[in-house]
């Protein structure tokens, strides 16, 4: 029950961090609205990883390069999650990028890339993304 | 409408791309070294492109409330409730309920015009929409468990 409410309230945030950036960026901009929000969240774990100690920031060396730098996309998911938010609202905003992202962690898994263990693909997989291709479709009824 | 759902579609596949990379670089270290890693790169190429695109403009703040500068930390609950989750739950599971909830919440801060964003009146057909998707993303990743525990009986 308690990891129920824990991921419950996860998806919360994340979507309340979009909305939050679509709100702020109104005000200031899109850029300054990221650079802000991802300052503060960078001090604050900073902090928490200094009183949990749970890496060392040693071990990132034996991390690829290309891997490290993930973090980066973020400036463009904002932006990109923003301008979504702002031209077709909040659910269906969520909605397709929802798709896109089971879809190419999907197309990602079935064929390996990134050194990712190879997994086969199943039926329901393709009815999953078919159901929530159609749920947006009902969205716009 | 179509730039937005085309931005949509965009912000979902840096998502999943990110989430890869992140793994790899969890798998290493802790979740804590991993998220402040994740949102030091995140602040430092936002505030490039940020200069690239505006110059000193980026720093003109004149409407800038308060309350902005600690929206950032939601972004640390968000971290403490998946590592929570996923561990109490498994992340099949944790994931599921995660994205679900996060379209539940959509609709529900749609309707409200949560932070005075453009209200889009509920109806009933959208919720429809949101139960039809979130049964999708119930059986996309849980589809492959029921049929694991099939083969094991």
């Amino acid at each position: 029950m308690k990891g129920i409410i824990f991921a419950f309230l996860g998806g919360a945030f994340i979507t309340l961090q979009g909305v939050a950036n679509a709100r702020i960026s109104e005000d200031i901009g899109t850029w300054q609205a990221a650079t802000i929000t991802q300052l503060t969240g960078f001090i604050v774990a900073l902090s928490i990883l200094m009183f949990v100690r749970d890496g060392k920031w040693q071990s990132f060396k034996e991390v690829k390069p290309l891997y490290l730098t993930g973090g980066a996309l973020a400036a463009l998911i904002i932006f990109s999650n923003v301008t979504a938010i702002h031209q077709i609202g909040v659910t269906l905003s969520v909605s397709a990028l929802l798709i896109a992202q089971l879809s190419l962690t999907f197309l990602i898994e079935i064929n390996g890339w990134f050194g990712i263990a190879k997994k086969k693909m199943r039926l329901s997989q393709f009815i999953g993304i078919g159901m929530m291709i159609a749920g947006v479709v009902l969205l716009r009824y | 409408m179509i730039v937005g759902l085309l931005m949509a579609l965009i912000a979902g596949s840096l998502i999943s791309l990110q989430n890869i990379f992140n793994s790899k670089v969890n798998e290493r270290t802790g979740s804590w070294a991993t998220t402040s890693l994740v949102l030091g790169m995140g602040f430092l190429a936002s505030l490039t492109i940020g200069l690239i695109m505006e110059g000193s403009h980026l720093f003109m703040l004149q409407n800038m409330k308060p309350w902005y500068w600690a929206s950032g930390t939601i972004g640390v609950g968000v971290v403490i409730c998946l590592v929570q989750g996923i561990k109490l739950l498994g992340a099949t599971y944790a994931i599921s309920i995660v994205l679900s909830s996060q379209l539940v919440f959509a609709l529900l801060w749609d309707s409200l015009g949560l932070f005075g964003l453009e209200k889009i009146p509920f109806t009933f057909m959208q919720l429809i929409g949101v139960v039809v998707i979130a049964g999708g993303i119930f059986v996309f990743k849980l589809g492959g468990e029921i049929e694991k525990q099939k083969a094991y009986n």
